[in-house]
């Protein structure tokens, strides 16, 4: 009886389900496992969606203009994408590296001497680290102009600045550990920030590197928190983040005058919604629609469009993340296969190098530093900065999503961009030995 | 008076047990991130005899990461640690001061602040005489003195050397 259920819905499959590879697929121990066939029909597709735990984060259904590449540039995936690269990786150096000022250095050079492909991965790692926080970053700046942090999204605008700083924190710990100069002085420029916290200063840098200077007890503290609370805390994070993606309405609307919030409450309950729904399209939902939970508002895309404007995730937005994350992939290979990551010599306390550049995405900071009193530059300034972005969305209470609407938020925070911006390229390109000004052209002290 | 419910009671006692958790975590984890004694430096050490510093020279250690001064017949011994963000200040010979390769701060013979975004001169440990041994306690960290200090001044000998290695 069973088999027959089963061959009546796979209408597509022929002679070749009386093979072992049906009868496989049709026993107890398969269906326990998977618990339905993969079907080409409408119901099929909403099926593997509710029923996979990894395709449960995407909607069964999405708005057609969320295929659009210029929509978000698919710019948190990429990120995501980057953070696994990150994961496979950094599990395959682990295996090779030993948090110890008298090996660390020898095991990158084992990397690169004995160990079949170690430069590559180690190449790639550190490549994807730096596009890592290249795409955040990006990704936070298109989320800011999109108005995307706007009600109801408040919430995961914060996760998403948090997400930022651990992205940060992750690249930094990991800076220290091939312990070379490179690695070293940046660290040591670094953590000489924390001192001018005001009245905990010394005792935090204590903590944070563990003696009176950068050393073994630094380095321990630092792989510890690279591949263990690190990962732990933005894996949790990131599932929060994607979740009320998704519950919060999958992508903000461009085109409408962005007070969907407003609109959302004046529907009707979900689940009315959801019986009209059925009501419309008895084919595509089977004739019957099942209470899933019950929320305060829904999709953006539900209510304010047609049936007939969405399409299936699966395969219609999956065939297009599994291109960009290949396109992701094939990047980042193709930089660690062009320019391998950098290793001076061993760690020495006693020899500063010339000149002590911090990673470029603190360059931009190393240079205020060079301005203002670091109590300012290194302390009041960033820490402004990220509580002025967790502030945002509770602060700027204009709902409009529209640029022509936002010229004074828009306006301050291209400001701040670009002084960013142009803070980073200084610091990276135009900076020589004393922190003198050089011309990139003539002698270049670029550090990655 | 209003009493408390027993679900209030029990919900009260969830989040006392939740905040004691969380400090013992916290305590916990400050216990093992604490630097221990032992990386602290604080001996008393010989550095040298008091003839072996002579006028308008500068004397490394880097055992014990420090430089010996003598600036107009005064010793002093000056942390090698640039007050600014912590970088290894080496000794120009040919200028006869100090120069911070990393953002550029610069410091007299005696580790007065002579230029730079240093927020103050070299820091320096306590120096006696013993005798005629030279004794430095390098667990007596002196602040460096603010910057606009010029007692020991001294102008440049000649070219600086950041940039020249």
């Amino acid at each position: 009886m069973a088999d027959v259920d089963q061959r009546a819905l796979e209408p597509g499959r022929t002679s070749v389900d009386r093979d072992l590879t049906a009868r496989l697929k049709r026993s107890e121990a398969w269906r326990s496992a998977f618990r339905h066939p993969q079907l080409d029909t409408p119901r099929g597709r909403a099926l593997q969606s509710f029923s996979n735990v990894f395709l449960h984060v995407y909607p069964v259904k999405i708005p057609k203009r969320v295929l659009r590449m210029r929509y978000s540039f698919r710019l948190g995936f990429i990120a995501t994408v980057l953070f696994g690269i990150l994961l496979v990786t950094g599990v395959y150096l682990m295996f090779v590296y030993t948090p110890s000022v008298g090996s660390a250095y020898g095991d990158m050079q084992h990397l690169k001497t004995s160990v079949g492909f170690g430069q590559l991965i180690r190449n790639v790692h550190r490549w994807a680290a730096h596009l890592m926080v290249l795409v955040v970053g990006l990704h936070f700046v298109r989320v800011f102009y999109a108005g995307a942090y706007k009600k109801p999204r408040e919430f995961n605008w914060v996760i998403g600045v948090m997400l930022l700083l651990l992205t940060l924190a992750f690249s930094f710990t990991g800076y220290l550990l091939p312990w070379d100069q490179l690695s070293y002085w940046a660290v040591t420029v670094g953590t000489g920030l924390v001192h001018y916290v005001p009245v905990f200063g010394g005792k935090l840098q204590d903590l944070l590197i563990g003696g009176p200077q950068v050393g073994q007890s630094t380095l321990l503290r630092f792989y510890a928190l690279h591949v263990a609370v690190l990962p732990a805390l933005l894996v949790l994070m990131l599932t929060v983040h994607i979740w009320r993606v998704r519950k919060d309405g999958f992508a903000v609307e461009r085109s409408s005058a962005g007070s969907f919030a407003e609109e959302a409450t004046e529907r009707p309950a979900p689940a009315p919604a959801a019986a009209a729904m059925a009501a419309a399209a008895p084919d595509l939902y089977g004739g019957r629609v099942r209470l899933l939970g019950v929320v305060d508002r829904e999709s953006v895309t539900e209510a304010s469009r047609p049936v007939d404007d969405t399409v299936f995730t699966w395969p219609h937005l999956l065939v297009r993340h599994v291109v960009v994350a290949l396109g992701t992939a094939t990047v980042v290979l193709g930089l660690a296969v062009a320019f391998s990551a950098p290793l001076r010599g061993l760690a020495n306390p006693n020899l500063t190098p010339e000149p002590a550049k911090a990673p470029w995405y603190f360059a931009g900071l190393q240079e205020l530093l060079s301005h203002f009193d670091p109590l300012i530059a290194g302390i009041l300034i960033p820490a402004g900065a990220v509580l002025l972005f967790v502030l945002l969305p509770y602060v700027d209470r204009n709902p409009d999503t529209r640029a022509s609407r936002r010229k004074v938020a828009i306006a301050l925070f291209t400001l701040l961009l670009g002084i960013a911006v142009v803070l980073t390229v200084i610091g990276t390109f135009f900076r020589g030995p004393g922190w003198k000004f050089v011309a990139p052209w003539t002698h270049s002290y670029i550090e990655l | 008076m209003n009493r408390k419910s027993r679900r209030d009671f029990l919900r009260d006692g969830w989040k006392l047990g939740g905040v004691m958790l969380a400090g013992a975590a916290g305590y916990t984890g400050y216990e093992a991130l604490r630097p221990l004694a032992s990386n602290a430096s604080g001996a008393k050490v010989t550095v040298g005899s008091v003839s072996s510093f002579t006028e308008g020279t500068s004397t490394y250690v880097p055992a014990e990461r420090l430089y010996v001064v003598n600036a107009k017949n005064y010793l002093f011994a000056l942390s090698q640690k640039c007050p600014h963000l912590g970088c290894h200040v080496p000794y120009c010979e040919s200028s006869g001061r100090f120069e911070c390769p990393c953002h550029g701060s610069i410091y007299d013979l005696a580790g007065e602040y002579v230029a730079g975004p240093a927020p103050r001169g070299m820091d320096r440990f306590q120096v006696k005489i013993d005798g005629d041994n030279v004794v430095v306690d390098t667990g007596v960290q002196i602040s460096g003195p603010p910057r606009g200090a010029k007692r020991f001044f001294t102008p440049a000998k000649g070219p600086g050397c950041i940039g020249k290695t």
